[in-house]
């Protein structure tokens, strides 16, 4: 059972690992089918047994968009998530591209300052940080949420960018700036046409980051017409007699595009998820 | 070449970044040491801040919520840590072994980390329903009456954990990615040699991925000082405090009671415990970790 890629082995013990992984596999799927077949059902059958509704209840949807303010929640994250997705990705391949092809003094010192800011926790400097945005009048707004995303755009994207761009011959560079480009032309035609996966990769955790964050709206935005999407489904559940049909469709509302994301575009959270594993290697 | 004009032109595109880092880190980490020294409630305006020496640090010894935070982030941790880095080895194990629909599992094992906790959070909400949820209802068809899950102090922290354990997704695929590190020839020679499969196991790839086993150990160390929105959706601390977890109370008094200077204070010891688990792992590190001698570092 504990070993791989063995042709020694058994056919039973292969059918025993099959099965344990159909088990694990129904663990993960039964709440979330559970949490859909709920979504469609009465307040009646939420309280019986069948674990389906005898009519799928799709009017649930409709409800809950209404109840919640859904599309006002939605927008506020899109708001959000737009300038955030930009700014990331610039000013994450911008140093990249600096800490990749440049040779300035101090280089490797900023890089190690670089990789331990991630291991700083955000808490250290989350007091402090909603104290300023608090002085410069920005609590309530979406702007402390928005404006760090343009300062590099987190380590851990620089870090993966920079990573990839080592991998671009340096001949590219240098016969494009034999052609007359400057360093800035190199970057943008050169990089970054050549840094997609990386970028691709940077954008859809960027884009889960912002979907699913739940601390940062919290702290900053107070108004509910300013809740984000992540925030305004929990106040939902203390707002309302909770009726559980329409808490679930709103759920699923709500997982519905990252796992969506995540489905078109696997492959990059498998090679994220590696690579971020493979610094401390 | 070094330190030439055309060479210094790095500093211009890591600008942002270094700008970030002053304010966004560095400035923000002297302000919260400061803070940590003072006493401040946000209302009354910056001109009231006031230096107080060590005193929230003294605070904290008599503090009995600080301490029921620092017992249900060190439960949560002692226990998640081990339960989850086994049962995601376990899957991973049985995910690396070249069988039709591998694939697919993968998709499946991982879909729950891709959920939003929020969203997550509801969802076990009802599942830990005592009355309806799916939980105690799978319980009640095997003759046994569930617990009161979320709502019972001596069940609600055990209740998180199980929930966790639903979303070890990213750990399996950390693991996954390790034991496709592991060298094909290593098996095969060990095969020769007549080892067994639990010999293989122990002899060559737990040494082989004790790197990956490093990292996620103190992923989930830290993960555990870090835990905040399942905690404060799905329980908020209760019932009895039996689930205030360290950064849970952290916010409570940052933003609830909004002592800055207390909560600062607990801010820093929360990094310096991560910084004093994360040196100790790194240290025992060299008894149990094996790095292979030709590994690229960079």
């Amino acid at each position: 059972m504990m070993n791989q890629a063995t042709t020694r082995k058994p056919v039973y013990s292969k059918l025993f690992s099959m099965l344990m992984l159909l088990a694990g596999a129904a663990v993960v799927l039964i709440p979330l089918l559970w949490t859909f077949a709920t979504s469609l059902k009465t307040p009646a059958e939420v309280f019986k047994d069948d674990f389906f509704p005898a009519v799928w209840m799709w009017s649930n949807y409709k409800n809950a968009v209404l109840a919640i303010p859904f599309f006002t929640f939605l927008k506020n994250t899109l708001i959000i998530l737009i300038p955030v997705l930009v700014g990331t990705v610039f000013s994450s391949a911008l140093c990249a591209y600096g800490f990749a092809r440049f040779n300035f003094r101090g280089k490797r010192t900023l890089f190690l300052v670089l990789l331990a800011t991630m291991m700083l926790p955000s808490q250290v400097t989350m007091i402090p940080m909603f104290i300023m945005f608090k002085e410069i009048g920005w609590v309530d707004t979406f702007l402390p949420l928005i404006i760090p995303a343009f300062f590099g755009g987190g380590a851990f994207n620089i870090f993966l960018i920079r990573q990839f761009m080592r991998g671009i011959p340096r001949d590219l560079d240098e016969s494009a700036f034999v052609d007359g480009a400057n360093k800035m032309q190199i970057f943008t035609k050169i990089m970054l046409p050549l840094s997609m996966p990386p970028l691709i990769a940077v954008s859809i955790f960027t884009f889960m980051g912002v979907w699913n964050d739940f601390q940062g709206p919290l702290i900053y935005l107070n108004s509910s017409e300013k809740y984000t999407l992540a925030l305004g489904l929990s106040m939902f559940k203390g707002l309302y007699n909770v009726e559980w049909n329409m808490l679930m469709a709103a759920t699923m509302l709500i997982m519905l595009p990252p796992l969506l994301v995540f489905f078109v575009a696997q492959k990059y959270f498998i090679e994220g998820i590696s690579i971020s594993s493979a610094i401390k290697g | 070449m070094r330190n030439s004009k055309s060479e210094r032109a790095g500093y211009w595109f890591i600008l942002p970044w270094l700008i970030g880092l002053l304010l966004f880190t560095i400035g923000p980490m002297l302000f919260s040491l400061l803070l940590a020294f003072s006493k401040w409630d946000i209302i009354t305006g910056v001109q009231s801040i006031e230096w107080v020496g060590l005193d929230n640090f003294k605070t904290m010894f008599h503090d009995e919520l600080f301490y029921q935070s620092l017992k249900v982030t060190f439960i949560f941790a002692l226990v998640s840590v081990p339960l989850y880095q086994v049962a995601s080895l376990l899957i991973a194990l049985l995910l690396n072994m070249r069988n039709r629909g591998m694939k697919f599992f993968r998709l499946i094992y991982f879909m729950p980390s891709v959920i939003p906790a929020v969203a997550a959070s509801m969802m076990w909400i009802m599942i830990f329903n005592p009355e309806y949820g799916i939980l105690n209802r799978a319980l009640a068809f095997f003759g046994v009456q569930g617990p009161a899950w979320l709502q019972d102090p001596s069940y609600a922290l055990g209740a998180l954990i199980v929930m966790g354990l639903w979303g070890v997704g990213n750990t399996i695929i950390i693991y996954l990615s390790g034991l496709q590190g592991v060298p094909e020839e290593l098996y095969e020679a060990a095969n020769l040699d007549g080892a067994g499969p639990f010999q293989r196991f122990f002899n060559i790839t737990l040494p082989m991925i004790s790197p990956t086993v490093f990292f996620n150990v103190i992923m989930g160390i830290i993960g555990g000082f870090q835990y905040f929105t399942q905690a404060f959706v799905m329980t908020n601390g209760g019932p009895l405090n039996s689930t205030l977890f360290y950064n849970l109370y952290l916010y409570n008094k940052a933003f609830t009671d909004f002592e800055m200077g207390y909560a600062s204070a607990l801010s820093w010891v929360l990094f310096i415990i991560i910084l004093a688990f994360t040196l100790l792992v790194i240290r025992s590190s060299s008894m149990w970790v094996y790095y292979q001698g030709d590994n690229e570092k960079d």
